[in-house]
């Protein structure tokens, strides 16, 4: 029996939450955690694109514990591939049905075709692939990281979008190492909007932001070629928090600037919720230890360690080019030529 | 929902063409109509790609190549183009072919029936560009069919059967044809082209019916399973397995049919095998420097012949059996190595000794190691061998032993 | 010291996924350790299909002792013992039963324990309460109510609330024969140097309650569910299963088995702002005829955030699991007898329906539900 169409395929923006759509293609049923954002995210995703659309779901949490043989909660079809292959799976797919289409071998119309990858199969092991996959701007498609911080589905090990000093299976906090992952968390959506000037959406989105980044996934659906959208998703698991607290870590995350919403579309870079009312100056930025403190990955930090994460995050929000999305800061003789003003928005001249 | 497929120009004359193995598969490339294919640098297979790419550009056939950012890349991005009902092909070769290793083992596991070329190499380090088939052979347990092809021609006919066996639905298994390394992949023969219109009596349209990755079809492929199902889905690759012999048969005869070619058996190439006492086994193009030596042989009185093996997965057991029994004594010629394998043998070696061993009159086989690294095999290696093999014949035990040919000390 | 006649026992723990995975290796540990000071073996496993656990989905990890090696051997080299002697439940909720996997079906929770065996359960109950949402016993077994509630820590901070001692001294008390308390004594001793952890133990021995329960006895209100695995032929190839269709939810897999708390909705106060069923990752809410949110409680995995959402004070409450008999929805309850439900509502949660009456402070405290605190510290920290 075929998923209907709805209309021309068009996906119109949400305006709010009365008018995010009703029907559930990604349904109850699945072995994910209580409380886990990342089965939101999913939720959210194809309830964004609709039934005219195929998943391509790698090797992770959103593989294992959701479709599990003989069973499956996905109404729309939904293809597994490997860990670090959803960038080609993406282009793989998208590719096959333009030609197909083209051939007229199959009927010519809109088909969505999102591949999505965790942290540890997109930011790590798959990189290469997605980046490829953001240049062939021939081809139609959405990949979706979504970043639970940990490779998750085999127990918590670090990745590279681990936050500074979090506690995991392969970062134990002992008596003569209190932290033995120091490195800072890797900026992707940054670095692929920066790396791939053909690809028209590259956005940071959080499921704590439901009607924000449902719009961002249907912008990159409706504005073609290939796109990327990056989900910060609280995993009550590997962060170590009761379950009913994901929705609130996610709005810290955001509040607290850690984790800045924002989207880079046909080259402009736009930055959305709360975040763009902390750069306004509307909002001030909640220290991290709010969030922090909230986690059991985080309960072995000392004040040194929470004072390093302050740090860096101010950084981010002083120095940066633009704060969660370019991390150069530039040279102050530079600064005129470049037309850099430091000046908060607020406090600047209007132009 | 009636489509309406776009017509392809036909070419009503089969042409002589003076081409590469690498062209050659070309050729059938742009004959069976693939979709999508997606290409990576490394030699020798990429000559296929380099040629698939002059007949894009020329518009001598519409398929979407994609060049890949690294060969696990390149195969995944087939494997799912295969998903969606595309039509597909890929290749590489060597430690390339490794690169891919991940995605090669689930496209059988999926039972996607992708079409591939590895160019023979051999494996890195230390590396070499000359042929050696373990990066083939690597994977022969995965449930891939694999066929050696010995000339240009041959490569593009088992290309075709290739997607006409591999597509079909009793079988619905990936193809990968090994095409020596230079010698094949790079050197220039005379090829029959056949006709488009022949082509396609030959080749139905892929279908993957209700398997199909496509929003009418609501599936869900490859949810994880444990060890309740896994066995189950193991055998059902098995009994795919099996009916390939069949198919293969099938087609063969086909071809046979359609094109005037492909030699006997669908699995056995035979030469001077009627009166023979001594054969050597092998497969790919060392036979062509074995049939030299045995010409000359024959000339000399000795009565000596050569089995080919075109498909070494599915393995002919039956008509292996029913071959080699017939002989005195069997030289098998391995273009690869199996370090700490019973008796020190190569691949073939031990395949071939463990699908006669329960004949009650067993010919001796004799291993041999040949060829490695693309090192010729010159006349008089190409005796020692049958010296060695003849000289094997009374005493059975003196088979379990396997001679490295033409190595210096 | 009395005559073994068996030679080997077998325990299993049943848990909260997560929550209570450090609780339930150190228990599964203690019990081998404690049994070596005798002299016997044992080894420890947890079972593999669990793994990765999911926050609150129940998993087992067993406790195997033998008198020798030989007799160890028949356990070893598999997933999970098709018997134990004793079953080991740490929150109460689980005696509604657990599925074997995901989603094979819910089964009793005595189901792999041998005639005359034993449950212990930890409780704040009665015996017989708990006996009343446990399924229908086929086979006599003594019920053992250890004292306490369901202790929840999660993956890297240990609640080291003495659960597991109090656990380990009322198995002493039912196998006295394989897990002597001055053996478990003597190992609290040793790794703790801590004598209140000791009592902890002689306090589980003294306080568990045994009720021996004959077949027949507890509930038939829980649904039965069962599937046969179909075999290689009749599979689809290519690894094919059919999807969802549009408007179900996922009949094979049903969560609720997953739950230790359930959210109850005061649709007086509800302000249909959908916040509950836009964040639930397991969309476990449909929309009412007049656009109210009611749960669907054959799909809630009890996680809370709907609680938490709310807007509203009070709308959505999480009550204790083992309040409730069945999974059905409830806005048609309330439709058609508006003050029943509110009744029920109070009941069940404790909270008045009315808005205007303030929810008393002692409610805030031990509401009887067993809901974990948000960063569970220990001064001990976990074993992991």
């Amino acid at each position: 029996m075929a998923v209907e169409t709805h209309g021309t395929g068009t996906l119109p923006q949400i305006k709010g939450v009365k008018d995010v759509p009703y029907d559930e293609l990604f349904v109850s049923g699945h072995r994910t955690c209580q409380g886990c954002e990342s089965a939101l995210v999913m939720r959210h995703m194809v309830k964004a694109s609709g039934p005219r659309t195929i998943v391509l779901g790698s090797t992770g949490c959103m593989y294992v514990a959701n479709t599990t043989y003989y069973t499956t909660p996905w109404v729309v079809p939904w293809m597994h591939t490997q860990l670090g292959a959803s960038g080609s799976a993406a282009l793989g797919t998208a590719a096959g049905l333009k030609v197909l289409m083209r051939k007229g071998k199959i009927k010519d119309e809109k088909i969505n075709v999102i591949a999505f990858c965790g942290d540890g199969g997109g930011a790590d092991m798959g990189l290469g692939a997605i980046s490829a996959t953001l240049t062939h701007k021939d081809y139609n498609c959405l990949v979706l990281l979504y970043d639970n911080e940990s490779y998750a589905n085999t127990d918590i090990q670090l990745s590279s979008q681990t936050p500074y000093g979090a506690v995991t299976t392969f970062s134990p906090s002992g008596t003569k190492k209190r932290l033995m992952h120091t490195r800072w968390k890797k900026n992707v959506p940054g670095m692929l909007a920066a790396g791939h000037p053909e690809s028209r959406y590259i956005a940071a989105g959080c499921a704590a932001y439901a009607v924000d980044l449902m719009n961002k996934i249907r912008k990159a659906l409706e504005l073609g070629g290939p796109t990327f959208v990056h989900t910060l998703d609280p995993c009550p698991k590997g962060w170590d928090y009761h379950p009913q607290y994901s929705q609130e870590l996610g709005h810290l995350a955001v509040e607290c600037g850690i984790w800045p919403l924002y989207e880079v579309m046909d080259g402009v870079c736009n930055l959305t919720g709360p975040t763009r009312q902390i750069a306004e100056g509307r909002k001030k930025r909640k220290p991290v230890i709010e969030y922090l403190k909230r986690q059991g990955r985080f309960a072995h930090f000392a004040d040194e360690d929470v004072e390093h994460f302050q740090h860096e995050v101010d950084k981010m929000w002083t120095d940066w080019l633009v704060p969660g999305v370019i991390p150069f800061t530039v040279a102050a003789k530079d600064q005129t030529i470049l037309k850099i003003d430091k000046k908060p928005i607020h406090e600047q001249k209007t132009a | 929902m009636a489509v309406q497929v776009k017509e392809r120009e036909h070419q009503d004359v089969e042409t002589e063409q003076l081409m590469s193995g690498c062209e050659a598969i070309a050729e059938a490339i742009r004959l069976a109509d693939v979709d999508v294919m997606a290409a990576y640098p490394i030699r020798p297979y990429d000559g296929v790609m380099q040629a698939a790419a002059k007949l894009i550009a020329n518009g001598k056939m519409d398929v979407e190549y994609i060049v890949a950012d690294g060969e696990h890349s390149q195969f995944e991005i087939v494997k799912h183009a295969c998903a969606v009902g595309s039509r597909v092909f890929v290749g590489s070769s060597g430690v390339g072919w490794f690169y891919a290793f991940e995605a090669i083992a689930v496209t059988a596991g999926l039972r996607l029936p992708v079409v591939a070329i590895c160019g023979n190499r051999a494996l890195d380090d230390p590396g070499a560009f000359g042929t050696e088939h373990n990066d083939s052979l690597a994977v022969r347990d995965l449930g891939w069919l694999l066929p050696w092809a010995e000339t240009a021609q041959e490569a593009m006919d088992l290309a075709l059967m290739a997607w006409r066996v591999g597509e079909d639905k009793r079988v619905s298994l990936p193809v990968a044809i090994g095409l020596d390394g230079a010698f094949l992949t790079h050197s220039q023969q005379i090829v029959k082209v056949p006709t488009q219109a022949s082509v396609d009596k030959f080749l139905p349209k892929f279908d993957l019916g209700d398997r199909l990755l496509h929003p009418d079809n609501p599936i869900t492929i490859a949810p994880q399973v444990d060890q309740d199902w896994l066995m189950e889905i193991r055998m059902q690759n098995d009994q795919a397995m099996r009916k390939a012999h069949d198919v293969i048969t099938e087609a063969h005869a086909d071809f046979k049919k359609l094109f005037g070619r492909g030699g006997d058996s669908p699995f056995l190439d035979e030469y001077m095998t009627d009166d023979a006492e001594y054969v050597v086994f092998g497969q790919g193009t060392l036979a062509l420097p074995m049939k030299v030596a045995i010409r000359r042989l024959r000339k000399e009185g000795h009565k000596v012949g050569l089995v080919r093996l075109k498909w070494f997965r599915p393995f002919p057991t039956q008509e292996i059996v029913k071959s080699l029994s017939r002989f005195k004594a069997v030289g098998v010629i391995d273009r690869d190595y199996s370090f700490g394998s019973p008796y020190y043998g190569g691949v073939l070696y031990n395949e071939v000794r463990s699908a006669l061993y329960s004949l009650e009159k067993r010919p001796t086989i004799v291993g041999f190691i040949a060829g490695l690294g693309g090192r010729e095999i010159e006349q008089p290696m190409a005796t020692d061998i049958f010296e060695k093999t003849k000289a094997a014949a009374d005493d059975i035990t003196s088979g379990d032993i396997c001679h490295w040919i033409g190595v210096r000390s | 010291m009395s005559e073994i006649k068996e030679t080997s026992v077998t325990v299993e723990v049943v848990y909260r996924g997560i929550f209570q995975k450090t609780l339930a290796q150190r228990i599964c540990r203690s019990i081998v350790l404690a049994a070596r000071k005798r002299g016997h073996t044992g080894t420890a496993f947890a079972r593999y299909g669990d793994s990765p656990e999911r926050n609150g989905v129940p998993a087992k990890q067993f406790a195997v002792v033998a008198i020798n090696d030989l007799e160890l051997e028949a356990s070893m080299a598999k997933y999970e013992p098709a018997v134990v002697d004793v079953s080991i439940a740490v929150d109460d909720t689980l005696v509604k039963g657990v599925e074997s996997w995901a989603w094979y079906g819910r089964q009793p929770i005595w189901k792999p324990v041998r005639k005359d065996g034993f449950l212990l359960v930890t409780s704040t109950n009665t015996p017989d309460e708990v006996l009343a949402q446990t399924d229908t016993a086929l086979r006599p077994y003594t019920l053992v109510i250890v004292p306490g509630g369901a202790s929840f820590a999660g993956l890297w901070v240990f609640k080291d609330d003495h659960t597991d001692y109090r656990c380990l001294g009322a198995l002493a008390k039912v196998l006295p024969d394989w897990v002597r308390l001055e053996d478990v004594k003597a190992l609290i001793r040793e790794q703790t140097k801590d004598e209140g952890a000791v009592q902890s133990a002689q306090y589980g021995y003294d306080g568990a309650v045994l009720r021996p329960v004959k077949a027949g006895e507890g509930t038939s209100g829980h649904e039965v569910l069962q599937f046969e695995k179909p075999g290689w032929t009749t599979m689809r190839p290519g690894i094919v299963v059919d999807a969802r269709k549009p408007g179900e939810r996922n009949p094979q897999y049903k969560k609720y088995g997953a739950r230790t708390l359930r959210p109850v909705v005061n649709f007086d106060t509800c302000i249909k702002c959908t916040m509950c069923w836009l964040d639930c990752p397991d969309e476990c809410f449909e929309v009412t005829p007049e656009g109210h949110y009611e749960v669907v409680y054959q799909a809630c995995i009890g996680c809370g955030i709907c609680a938490q959402v709310c807007p509203v004070k009070d709308c959505i409450v999480m009550v204790d699991e083992l309040k409730f008999e069945d999974n059905e929805d409830k806005w048609q309850f309330w439709k058609k007898d508006h003050d029943g439900y509110n009744k029920w509502f109070e009941a069940k949660s404790g909270v008045s329906a009315d808005p205007k009456v303030r929810t008393p402070a002692a409610r805030q405290e031990g509401s009887g539900n067993a809901n974990p605190s948000a960063n569970p510290t220990s001064a001990s920290g976990g074993d992991d």
